[in-house]
C-alpha cells in the first residue's frame, strides 16, 4: 500500500505533496482496515457454519438411516435409542385412527411392526418407502416413531389411473 | 497500489474487458434465447406436461429444482478452471480471476435457489423442509463454502495478491462439489439419485422433454448472468485504478497549484 511512493515529477516532490499524498494512503488505510474487521466477522460466522456443517455431515450424514434389516441385525446394541430407520410399508399392513397408524415395514424379508402417532405426510400411504425416527420398544421389536419421511425415486411417469408405484423400486 | 505506478499494467488489466463488441452480442443473444426457453419450460411445465402418478402436480418442480442444481455445479465448475488456468504461471490472467468470482457468484445464487425450491419439495414430499441427510447437508455446506469465497474475494489488498489467494480458495471449496454429487451413491440418504444419468431415464414422454428444455435455458440463463458479472468486474476494477489515479492526479494538481501561489 505504497500510495505515496509514485513522485510522478521528479525532482518536483515538495512537503505539501508528500503531505496529500500520505492523507489518500492514510485514507486508504483506514478504509482497508474497517472493511477487513467487518470481513473478520463474516468469516467467522462463516467458518463456524462450516464447522457445523461437517460435525452434521459426520454424523447425521454418514449414516442417515438404517434399513429395518440392519436395525434388527443390531437390534441388542440399539436397545431403546433413537434412531432412523427406513423401509417399505408392506401393503394391506395399515390400520390409522386419530393421529395413529399402525403398519409394518419390510426390508428384503425382515418384518418390522411399526406405532406411529402424529400426522403422516401427504404421499404415505401403502406400498411406499419410508423412513421413520424412533426406538424400538422395551426388549421388543416393535418400532415406536413419532416422524415419518416418505423416500421417493427419481422415477416419473405420467398419471394413470389404476397404476401402482413402488417407492424407490423396493417391494416386499 | 502498484497498480497506480504502472499505467500500462492498469490498461492492460481492463482494458480488453471494456470492448464490448462480439462477446457482449453472443452473450445477449444466450440471454434472449435463454428467457424464451425458461418461458417456454414454465407453459410447458405448468400446463401442458401431466401430472406424476405418485406425487401428482408436485413433480412440477422437477422443471426447476434439476437444473438449478445443474447450473449451480456448472458454475462452481467454470470457476474451478478459471482459478487453475490463474494458478498456473502461462496462463495466469487477471481477467481469469474476475470469470472465477463471476461465476462463483452466479454459483452461489443458484445453490440458494436448489435449496429453497428443494425445501419447498420436500415438505409435502418427505414430509420435512429439512432433513440432515447427506446430500441436503452437502449441499447446505457447498453454499456456505461459496459464500467465505466471496467474502474473501472482497478482502482488501493487491490485486495480484487477491486473485492468487482467491485461485486457492476456489479449488478448496469444488472439492465439496463431486462430494455433492455421488453423496446419494456413496452414503444412504432421503433424496433419490440422479434424474439424469448417462444412458439412463427415468422420465416419461413430454415430462422428460421438459426437463431437457429447462437445462438447456437455465445453462444459456448462466451463460448471460456470468458475462453480464464479468463485465460489470471488469469496469469494477478500472474504476478502483482509474478512481485512485483521479484522485492522486487532483491531489498533484491542489499542491501545483499552491506551489504556484506560493512562488509568485
Amino acid at each position: 500500500m505504497s500510495v505515496g511512493t509514485p513522485a510522478a515529477a521528479p525532482g518536483s516532490a515538495t512537503t505539501a505533496e508528500t503531505g496529500q499524498d500520505a492523507a489518500v494512503a492514510a485514507l486508504r488505510r483506514a478504509r482497508a482496515a474497517r472493511t477487513r474487521r467487518r470481513l473478520g466477522v463474516v468469516g467467522v460466522v462463516l467458518a463456524a457454519a462450516v464447522g457445523f456443517l461437517l460435525y452434521k455431515a459426520l454424523t447425521s450424514g454418514i449414516v442417515y438411516f438404517k434399513t429395518a434389516a440392519q436395525a434388527v441385525a443390531a437390534r441388542a446394541s440399539l436397545g431403546n435409542a433413537t434412531f432412523q430407520m427406513e423401509g417399505v410399508v408392506v401393503p394391506h399392513s395399515l390400520r390409522s385412527h386419530a393421529g395413529v397408524q399402525d403398519f409394518v415395514v419390510c426390508s428384503g424379508p425382515v418384518r418390522v411392526p411399526v406405532h406411529n402417532v402424529g400426522v403422516p405426510p401427504q404421499l404415505f400411504e401403502p406400498g411406499v418407502a419410508v423412513v421413520l425416527v424412533g426406538h424400538f420398544v422395551g426388549s421388543s421389536n416393535l418400532f415406536s416413531s413419532d416422524e415419518i419421511l416418505v423416500k421417493h425415486s427419481s422415477a416419473y411417469v405420467a398419471a394413470h389411473p389404476g397404476r401402482v408405484q413402488q417407492g424407490d423400486g423396493q417391494t416386499c | 497500489m502498484s497498480v497506480a505506478s504502472h499505467p500500462v499494467e492498469a490498461v492492460a488489466l481492463t482494458g480488453r474487458a471494456l470492448a464490448p463488441a462480439r462477446g457482449a452480442r453472443i452473450a445477449s443473444a444466450c440471454g434472449l434465447v435463454g428467457l424464451v426457453g425458461v418461458v417456454l419450460t414454465v407453459w410447458l411445465g405448468l400446463w401442458v406436461t401431466p401430472p406424476d402418478a405418485y406425487m401428482g402436480n408436485l413433480v412440477r418442480l422437477l422443471y426447476i429444482h434439476p437444473s438449478m442444481a445443474w447450473d449451480a455445479f456448472l458454475a462452481y465448475g467454470v470457476s474451478f478452471l478459471a482459478s487453475a488456468a490463474y494458478l498456473w504461471p502461462r496462463t495466469r490472467d487477471l481477467r481469469l480471476d474476475r470469470v472465477a468470482g463471476a461465476s462463483a457468484e452466479a454459483g452461489v445464487v443458484f445453490t440458494g435457489i436448489t435449496l429453497v425450491t428443494g425445501s419447498l419439495w420436500g415438505r409435502p414430499t418427505w414430509g420435512v423442509w429439512w432433513t440432515w441427510d447427506p446430500l441436503l447437508t452437502t449441499t447446505a455446506l457447498l453454499f456456505v463454502l461459496y459464500l467465505g469465497y466471496l467474502a474473501l474475494r472482497r478482502l482488501p489488498g493487491e490485486p495480484e495478491v487477491r486473485a492468487r489467494r482467491s485461485a486457492i480458495a476456489a479449488l478448496v471449496a469444488f472439492i465439496d462439489v463431486p462430494i455433492v454429487y455421488f453423496s446419494v451413491s456413496w452414503w444412504r440418504s432421503l433424496h433419490q439419485g440422479p434424474t439424469i444419468q448417462p444412458g439412463r431415464s427415468e422420465v416419461h414422454g413430454s415430462m422428460a422433454w421438459t426437463l431437457l428444455l429447462s437445462f438447456v435455458a437455465f445453462s444459456l440463463v448462466y451463460v448471460w448472468m456470468l458475462a453480464e458479472r464479468y463485465r460489470l468486474a471488469g469496469l469494477q476494477a478500472r474504476d478502483e485504478v482509474e478512481g485512485l489515479a483521479d484522485a492522486l492526479a487532483e491531489r498533484r494538481a491542489e499542491a501545483g497549484m499552491s506551489r504556484a501561489g506560493e512562488a509568485s
